[in-house]
């Protein structure tokens, strides 16, 4: 049941313009940043070829993150708010499953989604192999560390649909709580470098270190337990809504 | 006759006002129940109950033997449903959406094509099933709609205003594939066409602000009845001596009810009564059992 809602969200997509579209615009952003980052490394003031995972990391991989962070909860308030401005919910409601299992679907259709999104800056970078010194370990971590931010990024979108039936508000809601995300620690490193625990909630902290190569289980765990924090959150309400 | 749904003490409240009150009932394999009742009498709150997208405040509601709130997936296998608004997601096809449907209420695999075809035929689908949902007419949204509550055969089906968009050809059809499907299912069919209500159940449950005013079997008119009212009116046995008066009865309004003997029309009575010098000064169809009944339940808050 899972992969059938998922396998529908997917086709759904795709079968209007705007899986497409989102698609498209994301290649041609990543592509002329990609051109506009290997123009630092030709020319008389080149940079050093031992600087580009560096730079690939921070402008490709950066770039695709805060993609995502637009694309993601437009694509999760649209799925979910959709449901109930078509009345398919009822279909869902009145069918041998789960709000669970629902909510599972969305979101397994969603993070499908998303792989074409974060295999971009992969492919783009794989395309410099041969010609420079790619790190392509690194870039299999960033990649990594992108997909799970789209976990993440789902899971808030999907909450915030959760909420209301009106897709403007849930939309807005999503980025308010993904934006809230991004500079929570931003009180806390003024002049400190301590981790306190608003550090630890902010999304960036853990995605850097995925966009340097390195893959930790605390930063996994971090997109796991939020992701699951906030999905749990909408099961509760979607579980309300369906007994208000 | 095997009961295939039971409800007891059903009620639902919201914000504090009863929307549905201690309703009760059952109904059998091969029965068809209409849901009467004006706006707001609280007959989509039912069937949403009954098909489980909200949740009771109290009262059980079995299925196939089933407590829908305690086994909600196993009771569900056993449901189709059409909402009010039918649940199509317009970017998908109509054969696409069926196939999705049927994979939903969990239909084995190997059963879908032919459940498909099925469907597709009866309910007049064949010609549009590649046609995107989101391009049909208000129609066929409603003939998709039904479909997708026939297509795993089950057990139960709610209706929730089915012929709700359809032409009277296709109101018909409508009637003739519940009819075709009432022997191996219960139906209920909530609506406002009494005609409908007529033609198809057997039962009905007429229901107004939540609670429930009459419920009990529909006896069909075994012929159509009229309205007659003569100037200067007579008594109802020296019409009843007439060979095209099969039965009369006063009404209350002083008029007659008359019923007429096998093979003989209204305009065969006419001439009749002219030719008897009686003045004919209304003669119109009198509303069927049913119309007399909801009216008089709507209006005196209890059944006749």
């Amino acid at each position: 049941m899972i992969g059938l809602i998922a396998r529908r969200q997917w086709c759904s997509a795709f079968e209007t313009p705007l899986g497409w579209t989102l698609l498209a615009a994301a290649s041609v952003i990543l592509t002329w940043v990609l051109l506009k980052l290997l123009d630092g490394f030709v020319g008389p003031q080149a940079l050093p070829p031992t600087a580009l995972n560096i730079a690939l990391s921070r402008e490709l991989f950066g770039t695709t993150a805060v993609l995502l962070l637009l694309i993601m909860p437009l694509l999760a308030t649209r799925t979910l708010g959709a449901e109930w401005r078509d009345g398919t919910a009822t279909l869902i409601g009145s069918a041998p499953l789960s709000q669970a299992q629902w909510l599972a679907g969305h979101t397994l259709g969603l993070v499908w989604l998303s792989i074409p999104l974060c295999a971009l800056p992969l492919l783009l970078t794989m395309t410099l192999l041969g010609s420079a010194p790619v790190d392509v370990g690194a870039a299999l971590a960033a990649t990594l560390g992108l997909w799970l931010l789209s976990l993440l990024f789902s899971a808030v979108g999907l909450f915030a649909a959760s909420l209301t039936t009106q897709p403007a508000a849930s939309m807005v809601l999503a980025y308010g709580l993904l934006i809230m995300l991004s500079i929570i620690n931003g009180v806390t490193t003024i002049g400190a470098e301590q981790l306190s625990w608003l550090d630890w909630l902010s999304w960036n902290q853990h995605l850097f270190w995925f966009l340097i190569g390195a893959v930790r289980f605390a930063d996994t765990l971090y997109f796991l337990l939020l992701s699951g924090l906030f999905l749990a959150l909408a099961e509760r309400q979607l579980h309300n809504r369906f007994d208000p | 006759m095997s009961t295939i749904l039971d409800v007891r003490s059903l009620s639902r409240q919201r914000d504090g006002k009863a929307v549905l009150q201690r309703l009760n009932f059952r109904l059998a394999r091969g029965e068809v129940m209409g849901l009467l009742g004006p706006n707001g009498a609280g007959k989509t709150t039912c069937l949403n109950l009954l098909a489980g997208v909200l949740k009771p405040s109290s009262g059980t509601i079995t299925i196939n033997g089933v407590d829908l709130w305690r086994a909600p997936q196993q009771a569900k296998r056993a449901l189709g449903y059409l909402p009010e608004r039918p649940p199509l997601y317009p970017s998908m096809q109509v054969a696409e959406y069926l196939r999705y449907c049927a994979q939903l209420r969990g239909l084995a695999p190997a059963r879908i094509d032919h459940a498909l075809n099925r469907v597709l035929h009866d309910c007049g689908l064949e010609q549009v099933k590649r046609r995107l949902l989101g391009h049909l007419s208000k129609g066929y949204k409603q003939r998709v709609g039904v479909a997708q509550a026939l297509i795993h055969q089950p057990a139960l089906v709610l209706l929730d205003e089915p012929s709700d968009g359809l032409d009277p050809v296709q109101a018909a059809e409508l009637r003739a594939l519940l009819g075709e499907h009432a022997p191996e299912c219960a139906i209920l069919i909530a609506s406002h066409q009494l005609a409908d209500i007529e033609a198809i159940c057997d039962q009905v449950l007429i229901l107004r602000d939540g609670k429930t005013l009459y419920q009990g079997a529909l006896q069909p008119n075994h012929r159509p009845a009229l309205k007659l009212r003569l100037m200067p009116p007579v008594r109802p046995d020296t019409l009843a001596a007439l060979p095209q008066i099969d039965q009369v009865s006063p009404l209350a309004d002083g008029a007659l009810r008359v019923e007429l003997s096998p093979g003989t029309t209204a305009a065969m009575l006419s001439r009749a009564l002219i030719e008897r010098g009686l003045g004919l000064e209304e003669l119109s169809p009198e509303p069927s059992d049913l119309r007399q009944l909801f009216f008089h339940s709507i209006s005196s808050g209890c059944a006749p």
